[in-house]
Order: structure tokens, then sequence, then C-alpha cells
């Protein structure tokens, strides 16, 4: 009974994501010959969508939760730029101590809007959006300007081989896995549940709501840290424009999977697949030259095609 | 009856909201492995007992004993891990998740670092399930279950923290026949466990069949614990309703215009059937029935707030489907709903704005507010229905209770609607504003005005109706005329309650 049911239900609700994006790949390769030769297949499934996938991980978890967080782009131009300013400082430093260091910015950044939304009870749209504007403020004060030198060292992190598979696709896989894990099988992932879909019997049943809501914002806060380390590697550098448009795509990824707004549901590998989706769509307008600020407009019109198709469902 | 050893016992338990006192000094004692009855109208304060009891609210003061031992639940989960739990009306289970995961949600059995067990929690689920004789398949979602099976996850879940004493609120609210049954094998099954099952319901068939005692509130106070087999249904209800019409409300009205409100017909699957009643000029209709029968449903129908399927409505003889709450205002309709806070006052707003609020529209010259001429009818208005305050600018959530609701009827006396739609008229007002709330309803109803009354206090309606119409599930079971003689409480607890059980020879069932 449970064997057929339990594979059933993985698939289910982010099946048809997977569709879509298979649909979508189609048409591309259909739309222009350059989309599935390998260095652009390579680009689009195993480089770009590394950074946003880490980020956007991090961001369904607070979404499930039942917040939202739209500090994550400039979270991201902060980390990046710290990386580089650090190496300009001090160029002998461990590719590992420098990767620790912005995760536990990340965390901290996570912790400060966690606080602020749970301690200070301000709305996580509100919370996030004025933390958006501080991490921003800061980086613009900190380097104004894209700040390179980032070491050949350090960027084994996102081009490096291990037995010739690429680092990108290892930190990725070795995280989306625990990231599971945590959601689907450990008490805390149940509670982040529970929290987003019903604070109310949460709350009776003896949940610390508070602090599950804090854990969330916490642990987007870690992946946001990994995925700026991943950045700064990738670009050999940081600056203020690293993050941007990146609280929007990862919102974006995570609907397009099927996480609803509202909390409570939906789950990482639809996420991903959400991921996967957008960076198909920003490869095939960059394929057909579409123009750039057009591109913009377009990600306007995806999103709020996914979250009105979303919500005609529920109903 | 089970035996006579206490597991539970209240003392003094007394609750005051504000405004209102729910609870008396309650003192009560249940016996192990007991089913306890807990009847008594709308508002007798059945919930609130039992939301003390399990953690929901605190009492302000009175004692609660689990076991001879002094006991006080910050919450529910509190309650539940001593050994109370509660099913609430609203269930308390997170519908996408599957049947263990909420039996054993905060308490899902863990292999350290709280990686889930959740093999274990299956197992545990199907036993507990299997003890109670009921099958169900445990990964399935709440969201797919039916009503009854849902009430059987609440049931399980009490079991795993191996409760002692087990509340059902209403549980029969959405209950099938069939499906009852199945309810009262499984309470059977664990009174014979030794559990205490206090069963609130105010289907007095049910409590017939499945209680051992019973225990009747009224105001929040206790009027008795009986022995079922030493209780008729007479006496029960008697017990519930038993009180003299006091003689603070007005005479009833003289003579009564033509027909303002037709309604034919109405219908809304699941919700409402076959409404038929007219509604006369200069006459107040009372609709009385027991949560849950339609009564305030019934109002937002025709009120266009709520969509119906079926049926026709008139006013003044033409049809009108009113598919929004503007149309029924423009249609002639005013509404002071059951819950001022929420539905009614804007309370940090003035008197004078919470007056014009529904008549905006006659007070503008070019686009512009006129507010002399506003003021000019809020003083009016306070005066004509004495509402007390310190001036028109008051906030009136400063105002008590009384002054709010002359308030709220004021604003759609501005309006001069021709049906007015009062919903619990004087639900948390003191004695002497009610008085007076009386008094303004049937100074409307000479004026000519037509209004239907919903309320769920039997007095109120006996006392100002002159016709009451008498609902029970979503259908009219009764229109009763009360100018040849006043209705008794007891023939409108009877229709309310369920029309299989009749007084005609006092007879015991």
């Amino acid at each position: 009974m449970t064997g057929l049911s339990r594979v059933k239900r993985l698939s289910e609700p982010h099946l048809l994501v997977w569709l879509i994006l298979a649909v979508l790949i189609i048409f591309c390769a259909a739309a222009s010959p350059l989309f599935l030769q390998t260095d652009n297949l390579g680009n689009v499934f195993l480089t770009q969508p590394v950074g946003l996938g880490l980020a956007a991980l991090g961001q369904a978890f607070v979404v499930i939760s039942g917040g939202i967080d739209l500090s994550v782009g400039s979270v991201i131009s902060l980390l990046s730029s710290l990386a580089a300013g650090l190496y300009r400082a001090q160029p002998g430093l461990s590719p590992v101590v420098v990767a620790l260091f912005l995760v536990a910015l990340g965390a901290a950044a996570g912790a400060i809007n966690g606080l602020i939304v749970v301690g200070l009870r301000v709305t996580p749209f509100m919370a996030t959006l004025a933390t958006m504007s501080l991490f921003q403020g800061a980086v613009l004060f900190y380097a104004p300007r894209t700040i390179g030198g980032i070491p050949k060292s350090y960027r084994f992190i996102s081009d490096g081989l291990i037995a010739g598979v690429p680092m990108s696709i290892i930190i990725f896989v070795v995280v989306i896995a625990l990231c599971l894990y945590l959601l689907r099988m450990n008490r805390l992932g149940k509670h982040i549940y529970a929290v987003g879909s019903d604070p109310y019997v949460s709350q009776i049943s003896g949940i610390p709501v508070r602090r599950v809501r804090f854990l969330s914002y916490l642990i987007c806060g870690v992946l946001v840290g990994i995925a700026s380390a991943y950045m700064a590697s990738r670009l050999g550098g940081g600056g203020p424009k690293v993050g941007v448009g990146y609280e929007l795509d990862t919102i974006t990824a995570v609907v397009i999977g099927g996480v609803s707004l509202a909390g409570g549901s939906g789950s990482l590998l639809g996420t991903f697949a959400g991921v996967l989706i957008i960076g198909v769509f920003y490869n095939i307008m960059n394929l057909l030259s579409v123009n750039a600020y057009l591109q913009i407009v377009l990600k306007g019109v995806v999103l709020i095609a996914a979250v009105s198709f979303y919500s005609k469902r529920r109903v | 009856m089970a035996g006579t050893e206490t597991v539970l016992r209240l003392q003094g338990i007394t609750k005051t909201f504000p405004g209102v006192r729910a609870l008396d000094d309650v003192s009560l004692d249940f016996a192990r492995g007991e089913v306890h009855g807990l009847v008594g109208e709308n508002g007798a304060g059945k919930s609130t007992l039992m939301k003390i009891l399990s953690g929901v609210y605190q009492s302000d003061a009175g004692r609660i004993f689990l076991n001879g031992a002094r006991v006080s639940f910050k919450n529910p989960h509190e309650a539940q891990l001593a050994g109370i739990s509660i099913i609430f009306q609203e269930f308390s289970l997170i519908r996408g998740f599957d049947v263990a995961d909420n039996v054993f949600l905060n308490r899902e059995p863990t292999r350290g670092l709280g990686h889930m067990d959740k093999r274990l929690a299956r197992e545990r689920t199907r036993k507990l399930l299997s003890e109670i004789g009921f099958d169900l398949d445990v990964t399935r979602r709440i969201e797919e279950l039916s009503v009854v099976q849902q009430q059987v996850v609440e049931i399980v879940k009490a079991l795993s923290f191996t409760a002692s004493v087990l509340i059902m609120d209403e549980p029969s609210a959405a209950l099938t026949d069939k499906e009852l049954r199945k309810l009262f094998e499984i309470i059977r099954t664990l009174k014979a466990r030794g559990v205490t099952v206090i069963y609130i319901s105010h289907m007095l068939d049910e409590i017939f069949q499945i209680a051992d005692r019973v225990t009747v509130l009224k105001d929040g106070k206790v009027v008795g614990t009986r022995t079922i087999p030493e209780l008729t249904k007479d006496d029960l209800v008697r017990m519930m309703v038993g009180r003299t019409i006091e003689d603070y409300f007005p005479d009833l009205g003289k003579s009564h215009g033509p027909v303002v409100l037709e309604v034919q017909d109405l219908a809304r699957a699941g919700k409402l059937s076959h409404i038929s009643f007219d509604l006369h000029a200069g006459e107040i209709l009372g609709i009385a029935g027991m949560v849950g029968s339609g009564r305030n449903f019934l109002a937002r129908c025709i009120l266009g707030l709520e969509p119906w399927d079926a049926g026709l409505v008139r006013i003044k003889g033409t049809v009108r489907f009113c598919r929004s709450f503007r149309e029924a205002m423009d249609a002639g309709f005013g509404y002071v709903t059951d819950d001022r806070k929420a539905m009614g006052i804007l309370g940090r707003m003035t008197i004078t704005e919470n007056l014009t609020i529904a008549s905006l529209r006659d007070y503008l010259a070019f686009g512009f507010l006129r507010r002399s001429r506003e003021n000019a009818d809020a003083r009016r208005q306070v005066d004509q229905l004495r509402i007390r305050s310190t001036g028109i600018a008051q906030p009136v959530e400063t105002l008590s209770g009384g002054n709010q609701q002359k308030v709220l009827i004021s604003r759609w006396l501005l309006r001069n609607p021709e049906i007015l739609v009062i919903s619990e008229p004087t639900r948390g007002i003191d004695v002497g504003a009610k008085a007076e709330i009386y008094r303004i309803m049937r100074e409307l109803a000479a004026a000519g005005k037509a209004i239907l009354m919903i309320s769920s206090e039997l007095t109120e309606v006996i006392g100002m109706s002159d016709r009451i119409i008498v609902m029970r599930s979503g259908a009219i079971e009764g229109i009763i005329d009360q100018h040849d003689a006043k209705a008794s409480e007891e023939q409108i607890m009877s229709l309310a309650v369920g029309h299989e059980w009749s007084f005609a020879g006092g007879g015991t069932s």
C-alpha cells in the first residue's frame, strides 16, 4: 500500500511543474537552434541555476512557514562585496574560511529578519522590505562599485571539478538533499509546514510557533549565505548589483514550483523546477535577442500568470 | 451508570467577559467512565466552560481538580498532556497532513536530532484505531477525509495522550445518522476503557441515547445534574428554559400594513431549503433556531451577502435579486449585524461618522461632505434615541454596548429603510439598555417599518415578535402567530431541536 502511494505523493504536487519545464524545453529547442548546443545546455542547467537555486531554497523555507523574504537579493550583493573586499585586504585567506564567514554572515542576516518578524512582531513583508533597504544601503556605502580580485583558489567553489563532477553540482546536490531531509523527515520541517498551514492549530498543539518562524528565517539566511559564497566565486568578485532581482526571482521560482504564498504547502523539488524554468526562460529570451528591459516586463507577466494559476486551482 | 469515582471536579468556576457574566460559580463533578451530557440554550455557557476546562480560556475564579489534584492549564496542549482533550466543532487538525502526522503533531516519535520515525507514528496510530474498532488509512490526508473520519482522528489523537477526559462539542452537527451510530459505538468503547466523555449537544435525543447523566446550564449557572433514567425529556426542557417572560417587553403591534417582503421557496444546497414567509409593514418577525439552524444564513441570502440556488424574493411586490449588499440597501434594507465590533461600529471614528457612513451620498454638495448637516442630523438622532455620550464627536468604541447598538440602528434610520434586519439586537447589553432597544424597535414598527429580528434569546423572541419563525437544519419548522396566544419557550425549543418529539402528551418518548 504505502510503496505505491508514497511514490504517487512524492511526484504529485510538482509533477505538473516538471511537465511545464519539459514543454518549455521542447519549445525552446524548436525556437532556437542554439538552445540545444552543449555549451548552452551546460550553462542553463548546470552553471546558471545554482546561485538562484540555493537562494530559492531559502525563500521556500520562509514561504512555507508563512512568511516572505524580500531581502534575499541585497544580502547576496552585500556578502559578495564583503568577500571581494576581504580578499583585497588579505589576499592569502583560505577559501574555506571566507566561505564559512559568508555563510555565518548570511545566518546573521536571516537572524536579523527573524528577530524583527518574531520579536518586534513586524509583518514579514514590511520587515524584509525594510532590511532589503538596510542591506542594499550597507553595500552601497561599503562599495558603490563592483570589486574584483577573487583569487583562483577561491574560484574552485564554482569552477572546480572533483572526480570530473563540477563543484557547483556537488554543492547544490548536497544542499538540496540536506534541505529535503530537513523538510520531509525531520521534526523541524514538519513544524515549519504546520506553522505555515495553521498557526492557531500549531499553537494549541504546543508547537513553539515563534521559534519555528525564527528558525525558518535563519535557515533561509544560511542558504543565502551559501548562495553568496557561490556567486562571489562564479563572478570572481562582488558588488551592489550582484543580487539585483533575486528577491523577485526566488519568489517567482517558489510560486511556479507550487509553494503557496499563504504558507503551509509546496515542495523544494517544485521550487527547483521553478528555478530551471526561470533559467530556461531567461536563456531563450537572450537567444532570441529579446530586449533586456522587455525581459523584465515579461518576468512580471510570468509571475502574475503563475500566481493566478495556482489561486484558481486552490478554489 | 459507570463507577462513582470522581475523576474531574469543578469548583466555583466563574468567568466574565466585558459586559457579560458567562459563568457564575459553576461546580460540577464528573465520574470515571461516564458519558456526561451538557445541555443548555445558546449562550448558557457550555462552550465557555469547556474552553476553561481545556485551557483555551482561564477562569476568573474557581478551581479544577483532576484525580484529586488541583490543575490549571495555560493552553490546550497542557490540558492534553494532563489527560483532558477537547474536540471542537472546528477541528484542530492540519488539513494538508496525513492522519498519523496529525495524531502525533508536536509529539512526533524521533530517533535523535529530530529525525522522525514515521513508521512508528503510523504503527501507533493504526493500533489506536484498531482499539476503537475503526478502519482508516493512516497515510491519507485530512482534507481527503469525511467529517466523521476527521472526528475519529481527533479522538485517536486524544487517546494517544492517554486521555482520561474527552470533551466533545456538538459532535453530531455534521454527521449522518449512520455516522452518528458509529460515533456512539466508539464512545461506548471509550467508556468501557474508563474514559469520561463530556458530550455537549442540543440534540436532546442524542443525550438520552448516549449519556449516563446530564447537566443543564442556564445563564452561566448550573440548573442541576440528573441521572438519565430518572429524567423525561419534558423535565429536561423545563430545566433548560423554565423562566417567565419578563415584563419589560412593550406590547405587540396592533395592526399591520401591507406585505413588504415576500420570500418564496428560497433554497441553497446544504444550507437552506424551501424557505417561504412574508413580512408586513409594522410587524416584528422573529427568527428563532439553534446555532447552525441557518437563521443568520437566511438573512445573509436575502441581503445579497450570500448567493442562493432557487427561490424568489419580492420587495413590495417586485421581484428583486440582490447580488450585493449595496443592491439590498438600495432595495430598502437596513442591517444591524450580530457582531457589533467586527461588522458594525467603526470603533475609533466619531458618533457622527458612524451615523452617516451608510448615507454619505445625502450629505454631498458638489463632491464635498457637508459637515454641518451631518452634525445636525447626528445631534437629532442622539436626542431621539437617547444615545448617552459626551457629544457627537465621541469615538464610538468608548460608548457602552447599548449605546453602540443605538448608533447602529440610527445609522440605518438615516437611510429610512423599509425593512430593518436586526440580528441579536441585545447581545452583550445590560438589562436596562435592553428595554430601551426593545422600545425603539417597537416604535419603529409602529411607525411602519418592517423588522426581521434574528435572536438566540427565547425570551426576547417571545417578548418582541408578532410572529415567530422557528428554523432547524436550514428549514422552517413552524411559524407561530403570537397575537392569539404567546408561544411558550418549550414550544419553540421542541421545534428548534427536533419535530419528532412532541409535547402533546407530555410523555416520555
